[in-house]
């Protein structure tokens, strides 16, 4: 386990890839919001991104798994500033390649927006970036949850309520309701994360490297599967068949290829160009 | 009767010292999530019975890379399992798993 000081918080990464990694592409994975922590993308992604020759880079979210849980700073900018100190800290130069699932995404648009001589290219797993849509939608499935939760524990033990959730929908859901009650309930994620204000529309149209946008038929944008294509210059769609939003846990294979396919794909665009 | 369970391939010497190492690790991990006296045998199943969870095998991924070497390579192991088949792995196969690697 590795941990650096970033932005005043500690922050939790994993990096793999080959042994002398000077000149090797950089891609850095960020995970989902409450739900969610560097295992999703780490378990799935870590060994074929090093076999594929890729410096791989995987953290936890402040808040999030093994990272520090400051009482306040929740504002997108804060996970952006993070993500900046974290490659300044880690001696990343070069720009790189970021994959972003649900929550992660958002990051990696915002990030794009905010400093885009860092960034080689997005992909976005089910996710599109900071809007008021956005923070409406978000912020009422986390508010439904932590809701639910306290309706729950007014008569049942936590024990209970996990078990009951594990019997009526699998452990892993189980699982990921502990972890998003546990991280909403000690940050203040939901009053700090939707106040805004968010990029306007025509700053976020400036993104102008290439984005892979891979959506769930079922998920997020099942309304407007290529809505992204329309906002962005260069913005590629890969919709996945009866897939919902969480693609990762659903088809991690399958995500994985188009994933660092499409990677490595870049930087062979790249490289040819050069 | 045969012991078909997993606890009987400790009479391999060299499963029984994964085992060992194996279970002291998963108990320190629990123990840093405030988790004590957890009984772990060979067919604990690490998320049912001993409530891993997906950041805790990372953990475990570094700590057996730095007590075995790169050649323990857990994270490749798990790539190519679905989900479903990581929620449902025992103690057992990944002793097994570091076993075979060694």
């Amino acid at each position: 386990m590795s941990f650096l000081d970033a932005n005043g918080t500690r922050i939790h990464y994993q990096r793999s890839g080959p042994d002398d990694d000077r000149g090797a592409p950089v891609v850095v994975f960020v995970h989902g919001l409450a739900v969610d922590n560097l295992a999703s993308l780490y378990l799935w992604m870590a060994a074929p991104a090093a076999a594929e020759g890729f410096d791989a880079v995987f953290y936890d979210l402040r808040g999030h798994g093994r990272s520090g849980r400051p009482e306040t700073g929740y504002a997108l900018t804060d996970f952006t500033t993070d993500l900046h100190a974290l490659l300044d800290g880690l001696d990343i130069e070069r720009p790189v390649h970021l994959v972003g699932s649900s929550f992660g995404g958002t990051i990696a648009f915002e990030y794009a927006a905010r400093h885009p001589e860092h960034v080689a290219s997005v992909v976005s797993i089910d996710s599109g970036p900071a809007t008021e849509r956005w923070a409406t939608l978000t912020r009422y499935a986390l508010q439904q949850l932590v809701d639910s939760a306290v309706e729950r524990l007014a008569v049942e033990t936590p024990q209970e309520m996990y078990a009951g959730i594990a019997a009526a929908e699998g452990l892993h859901t189980a699982k990921k309701f502990k972890s998003a009650y546990k991280v909403l309930t000690s940050a203040p994620i939901l009053e700090e994360m939707f106040a805004g204000p968010f990029l306007p529309v025509e700053r976020i149209a400036t993104i102008d490297c290439p984005v892979l946008s891979i959506v769930g038929s079922s998920g997020v944008h099942q309304d407007d599967p290529r809505g992204l294509e329309r906002l962005l210059p260069d913005c590629t769609t890969e919709i996945v068949s009866g897939g919902g939003h969480y693609l990762l846990t659903e088809q991690p294979h399958a995500i994985r290829d188009t994933v660092l396919g499409w990677v490595a794909d870049r930087e062979t665009a790249e490289a040819r160009a050069a | 009767m045969t012991d078909t369970t997993e606890q009987a391939t400790l009479a391999d010497p060299t499963t029984a010292e994964v085992f060992e190492t194996v279970s002291t690790m998963l108990k320190d991990i629990l123990a840093e999530a405030e988790v004590d006296d957890v009984e772990i045998t060979m067919d604990s199943g690490i998320t049912e019975d001993l409530e891993l969870e997906s950041i805790d095998l990372v953990t475990l991924a570094s700590r057996l890379a730095e007590r075995y070497g790169e050649q323990v390579n857990l994270a490749e192991f798990l790539a190519e399992m679905e989900l479903d088949e990581i929620i449902s792995l025992t103690v057992g196969s990944l002793v097994r798993y570091v076993v075979s690697s060694l």
